[in-house]
């Protein structure tokens, strides 16, 4: 008997290991879009188990809300107020569906077949944030700014969301963004958003003395010590050339934003330029307050960095660049 | 760790009806010899009967040390077998096409990855694992046991990529129903090929009902477990060993 069960565990083990699952599963391998959506995918997956930590049950998530109306018009803030009394009353009710919505959204988004209906969850949930979470990213109570995550992160989600739609079956794009918008559409989608950054970066908010500087301060509060003391460093820095820094960063994002407009050559290094301004924008967030318990999402430098991928040119024959892939039909998939 | 205790006690659920259903997988593996990848599936079940005593100590079930023992084993596995795909596809650079072969790979390093997360908790967690399932054990924006370290993180990040990689290769997996279609056709056509009336489209006296294999036929070859059960079992544990790791940091 023992020798029996020794031979079927033996004959299992033969047929297992990798060698069984060959024929069950034909590796698809995703191109340059899938990958953007997957990429995207992980960060709401991200979002929801953030949605989950302890605070975000308390009635405190309700207060920074709630604390996003403030120097809002009426008519932004009344909506803001009545829903954060709302959440403050269901606390462990509301967070909980909050994020379940987003696990969906991302398991929405990583599965092909309900990509479409996830990205479009996904832009109505991110429009509704926007508003209702973020107080429109600050924009109209003159907080915004590029190193506290204007024009608001979500809003960011709801953009890439748009830009990364799959395509039609042998549909050619010059980019990943380019699917369904069209070149024209999504280059002056970048100069806004770029161009609206290097705006905000001389308003008041970011360019009057000792703004940036404090702003950069205030966002270390209860990160890490390692993080904190980068932070301060870096607030220091600035304290006395908060000004003249601002200038700069407007003229970087500025730069950033006619840049996708010149030849392709030189869009590349426009390009991981824009990457790397996204990373440090990200180290002055402070990496979005994950760190320190008390983030909901890792904030616009991510998202940023990710745009930035989505229009990088691709090449004539990308391997994995077929368009069947991208349209998100397991049907494409399957035909490969 | 820090968390709702309730969400725990959901996780825990969760985990321990992933680890339940790979054990009957490995069984019904074993009794009627359909394939699986019993690393894996053995996997999912070590992870899943942690876990779950993780989040809520009544359910640990193994003395202190043993899990670390059994997922160092676990990590040193699937980097065996990584190394073996790596030189296999070296190999056969010229005859098998790669993207299987990487697939493979991508496979076996993400079960690494979860080795190395859980071998990560289980360490960092030890001294404290008596704090998990009480409720606001520290404060919010409180530092946690891992507050200084951004491994959980940069772990949690990977983890959930390959969640959602996972999915994405769950539209590409046949369903158990088409894979025992594919099994009797080719029963069927190993029959037909050698030598059977049926190949000439001739209907013998005395023919078995529709369904029934043909006389002639091929013995058809098990038909592998679901692939699709099993990727969810891997999101299933990917989202909460996600989780665990986010909690650790507040």
């Amino acid at each position: 008997m023992t020798s029996q069960v020794a031979g079927a565990w033996r004959q299992t083990l033969l047929v297992s290991a990798g060698r069984a699952a060959a024929p069950a599963s034909r590796t698809v391998a995703p191109d340059l879009t899938r990958r953007l959506q997957l990429m995207l995918a992980a960060l709401w997956l991200l979002d929801a188990i953030l949605q989950f930590q302890a605070v975000m049950f308390t009635a405190s998530f309700a207060r920074t809300l709630g604390a996003t109306a403030h120097g809002n018009p009426a008519i932004v803030a009344a909506p803001i107020a009545w829903s954060a009394k709302l959440i403050a009353q269901h606390a462990v009710a509301a967070d909980g569906v909050f994020a379940a919505i987003q696990l969906l959204i991302g398991l929405g988004m990583a599965w092909r077949p309900t990509v479409r209906l996830a990205l479009s969850a996904s832009i109505a949930w991110s429009l509704a944030v926007w508003w209702l979470g973020e107080g429109l990213g600050g924009l109209l109570n003159g907080t915004a700014s590029p190193a506290n995550g204007a024009p608001g992160a979500v809003l960011l989600y709801a953009l890439l969301a748009v830009l990364l739609w799959p395509r039609r079956q042998h549909q050619q794009a010059g980019c990943a963004a380019a699917g369904r918008t069209g070149p024209q559409a999504v280059r002056l989608l970048w100069l806004v958003l770029w161009g609206g950054l290097a705006g905000l970066a001389l308003a008041p908010a970011t360019a009057a003395p000792g703004a940036l500087s404090k702003m950069i301060a205030g966002m270390s509060g209860a990160d890490p010590a390692w993080l904190a003391r980068i932070d301060r460093q870096v607030a220091g820095l600035l304290s006395h050339h908060g000004p003249a820094a601002a200038l700069g960063l407007a003229i970087l994002l500025a730069v950033i934003a006619v840049g996708i407009y010149l030849p392709e050559p030189v869009v590349r290094p426009v390009l991981a330029l824009a990457i790397l301004t996204a990373a440090a924008l990200w180290l002055a967030e402070g990496f979005g307050g994950i760190l320190a318990g008390t983030g909901t999402d890792p904030n616009s430098g991510p998202l940023l960095g990710l745009l930035a991928l989505a229009y990088w040119p691709l090449r004539q024959h990308d391997p994995g660049g077929s368009p069947a892939l991208a349209t998100g039909s397991p049907r494409a998939a399957s035909q490969l | 760790m820090t968390g709702q205790p309730w969400l725990a006690a959901t996780f825990a659920v969760i985990m321990i009806g992933t680890a339940g259903y790979c054990l009957t997988r490995l069984a019904v593996s074993w009794r009627w010899r359909r394939p699986t990848d019993i690393h894996v599936d053995g996997m999912h079940v070590a992870m899943g009967v942690a876990m779950a005593g993780m989040l809520v100590p009544r359910l640990r079930l193994i003395w202190a040390g043993g899990w670390e023992i059994i997922f160092a084993v676990g990590a040193g596995l699937f980097a065996w077998r990584m190394a073996r795909t790596a030189s296999a596809r070296w190999a056969r650079a010229h005859h098998v096409a790669h993207g299987a072969r990487a697939g493979c790979q991508t496979h076996d390093a993400q079960h690494l990855l979860g080795c190395a997360a859980m071998l990560y908790m289980l360490v960092i967690l030890a001294p404290i694992t008596s704090r998990i399932a009480v409720p606001h054990s520290a404060a919010p924006g409180m530092p946690g046991p891992a507050a200084h370290s951004a491994v959980p993180l940069v772990l949690a990040v990977a983890l959930l990529g390959c969640v959602a990689w996972t999915a994405d290769r769950m539209s590409s997996m046949a369903p158990v129903a088409d894979l025992a279609a594919r099994q009797s056709g080719l029963a069927v056509r190993a029959g037909a090929t050698a030598g059977s009336p049926l190949a000439a489209g001739a209907v013998p006296a005395g023919a078995p009902p529709a369904g029934a294999p043909p006389a002639g036929a091929a013995p058809a070859q098990p038909v592998p477990l679901s692939p699709r059960l099993s990727a969810c079992c891997e999101i299933a544990t990917g989202v909460t060993m996600g989780y665990m790791l986010i909690t650790m940091l507040t």
